[in-house]
């Protein structure tokens, strides 16, 4: 049987606020396989952000069953979901999202930190990476002395440095330009072949969709297509 | 805990992320701390010495009377001279002696004190001069003339109020009436009891206290012309005034007085009891002060509070970017309290620095309060208008312990805040 990286069996979520009630999933199904790069799409509001909250245990399902490499998160406590994040999951938010007090290399580090990681063995793990992503000569600046590109590639190092099996990116190029976010998508690809780990993200970006080896559409918290292709496919 | 290395590190920088905003709030609490040490410095230094004034123009220490004094105030409750001499012997023996600095019997009455001009009430206090100047402040405060001597059996000592009042100076010729004392022991009936005495004397010093009920009531007078005066006997005095090294050892003595005199009428006091308007007066003060430090505390504490708390919610987000990278509610709390931890460090460091400089001027060259005391002291209240620090190591501890402790609970409220970020809700922030 094979054991997804992903899977999510009928997810509901509905946000309330007061009397009002806006349905984010409904009963949403989706199986991702280890090691695969996938994008989500479609307009703000159709379950894409909603959607990476659920499957990286920030957000609980109102109904249905959510499951990363086989564990069932409605299972786990607040504590063992920390936990199941930092060893399993890696994010990468819109905004980079650094500690503005730490340096890059620190702010790479951190959660090999929590996970109690030696210091040599974090630094040497950090300063590879670093130079796979074209950081080498940075590990000492910090954020407010970093680019938007340079901040986001930090930010994914931070991700892919305790080597998780997959990792969640909410638009991680909205925010730069398009050289900046072709560099850092084919920094996300050249991990994501390099090391099997299974990436997932959200965008509005046609380019960026065009570089996913499957692309699923949303709408109105369902999914509207599902496209699985090699990369260079046009997107309509 | 994994990573609280990096979990400190990162407090110590988010404390440096508004310089001024981390200076104001160490320098708030740090003023807090300074301003708790300056007023138990000059509280504690006030009380030792209104105690060591008070007890130097009243009773002593310890003071020995008749059973029954105390609350009687009959000054024909003598203590025989018997009593007296053991007294004595006991205090001069063994490891008594160092304890003891001063031993004075006193014989007490009541009388009217006369000149060409003028004449008023008094309060008599027949002294051995040798053995009172160990004892009394009033020697010390002589403003014009000199103090008794041993020899002097005509001389008088009177304060400044009494002296205005009576239009005297040095030299001024005064007559001395009092009722001789009728005693139980005596027979009124050789013509000494409840019979009006006077006697001549001339004033040879005058004192200032600066205590007006004192200035204007008591003389002093060799017990000598005192006891011919009461017609008193030999020996026998009102009360035996003792002055210790030490205030502390009050109680002490007067426990081993009270055990080698069992048998004798007598009541031993320390000067919490014999003069229990004075340590009223102090206990009021302290629990005042208490009371007005903990204003002093809980302001500050309100003001570290809402930095703190500000703080926290500024960057709920960025909890929530910790959370979800796998930071636990506990590390995100001692993060906080980390940071609250290390700016109570900085703020004691300041305080303590503020403080302690303060209080070694305050304790070498003293406050100058002379100049609310214009017109003299308020009549409850006896102490040198001149203020000396005095902040024992305990004080010191004491009150770095209690800002140490309040800044810890204080910043609990803002770490469980932080601890209780709600994913996803705080990463929606921007």
């Amino acid at each position: 049987m094979t054991e997804w990286a992903v899977e999510l069996k009928g997810v509901r979520k509905t946000y309330r606020t007061g009397p009002i009630e806006v349905p984010a999933l409904r009963g949403l199904s989706l199986r991702v396989a280890p090691g695969e790069f996938v994008a989500t799409a479609g307009p703000s509001g159709s379950g894409k952000t909603t959607l990476l909250n659920i499957i990286g245990g920030l957000d609980g399902a109102d109904a249905g069953e959510v499951l990363v490499a086989g564990q069932s998160l409605h299972l786990l406590s607040s504590g063992e979901l920390a936990q199941l994040r930092l060893e399993r999951i890696g994010f990468v938010f819109q905004t980079y999202n650094l500690l503005p007090v730490l340096t890059a290399l620190e702010n790479a580090e951190f959660t090999l930190l929590l996970q109690g990681v030696p210091t040599h063995e974090r630094r040497e793990k950090v300063k590879k990476l670093f130079s796979e992503i074209g950081l080498a000569g940075l590990e000492d600046r910090r954020p407010a002395e970093l680019s938007g590109g340079q901040q986001q590639r930090v930010a994914v190092a931070r991700a892919m440095v305790t080597e998780p099996a997959l990792i969640l990116a909410d638009e991680p190029t909205a925010n730069l330009d398009s050289a900046t976010a072709i560099s850092l998508l084919d920094v996300m690809e050249h991990l994501n072949r390099a090391t099997g780990t299974t990436f997932i993200f959200s965008t509005h970006d046609p380019q960026v969709m065009e570089r996913a080896h499957r692309l699923i559409r949303l709408r109105d918290g369902q999914i509207a297509s599902d496209e699985t292709r090699e990369q260079g496919a046009a997107v309509g | 805990m994994k990573g609280s290395l990096l979990l400190v590190k990162v407090s110590w920088r988010n404390l440096w992320r508004n310089p001024r905003g981390t200076s104001l709030t160490a320098l708030a609490l740090g003023l807090g701390l300074a301003l708790l040490l300056i007023s138990l410095g000059l509280l504690d230094g006030g009380h030792e010495q209104t105690i060591a004034d008070g007890v130097r123009l009243g009773p002593g220490h310890v003071v020995i009377q008749a059973k029954g004094y105390q609350d009687s105030s009959s000054d024909e409750l003598l203590l025989p001279s018997r009593v007296v001499f053991r007294i004595e012997g006991f205090l001069q023996s063994g490891d008594m002696k160092h304890v003891v600095r001063g031993i004075s019997p006193r014989l007490l009455a009541n009388g009217l004190l006369s000149s060409s001009a003028n004449a008023a009430g008094v309060r008599i206090m027949g002294v051995i001069p040798h053995d009172e100047q160990a004892v009394s402040l009033i020697p010390l405060r002589i403003v014009a003339g000199t103090y008794l001597s041993n020899d002097s059996l005509s001389a008088v000592v009177i304060g400044a109020g009494l002296a205005r009042k009576l239009e005297v100076k040095i030299g001024s010729k005064v007559v001395l009436m009092t009722q001789a004392l009728r005693q139980p022991s005596t027979d009124t009936k050789n013509g000494a009891g409840e019979e009006m005495q006077s006697t001549l004397l001339r004033v040879s010093g005058i004192f200032r206290t600066g205590l007006q009920a004192v200035d204007a009531t008591i003389i002093h007078l060799p017990s000598a012309a005192a006891r011919t005066l009461l017609g008193v006997a030999d020996g026998h005095v009102t009360q035996v005034a003792l002055l210790l090294e030490r205030e502390g050892d009050a109680p002490l003595v007067a426990g081993a007085l009270r055990q080698q005199l069992t048998e004798a009428p007598i009541e031993v006091l320390t000067w919490r009891e014999s003069i229990p308007m004075l340590a009223q007066i102090l206990g009021l003060d302290h629990a005042f002060n208490y009371i007005m430090n903990g204003v002093i505390l809980v302001t500050v504490g309100l003001g570290i509070l809402n930095t703190i708390l500000m703080r926290v919610l500024e960057r709920r987000y960025e909890f929530g970017v910790c959370k979800a990278l796998g930071l636990r509610p506990l590390q995100l709390a001692v993060m906080v309290i980390g940071e609250s931890l290390a700016l109570t460090v900085i703020s004691l460091a300041l305080g303590l620095a503020l403080g302690l400089s303060v209080n070694h001027h305050f304790a070498t060259s003293g406050l100058d309060l002379r100049w609310v005391f214009t017109t003299g002291l308020p009549p409850a209240l006896v102490f040198d208008p001149i203020l000396y620090s005095r902040l024992t190591s305990e004080r010191i501890v004491w009150s770095v312990g209690i800002v140490f402790a309040m800044a810890t609970i204080i910043s609990l409220y803002p770490a469980l805040k932080a601890a209780r970020t709600e994913l996803p809700d705080a990463l929606k922030v921007l």
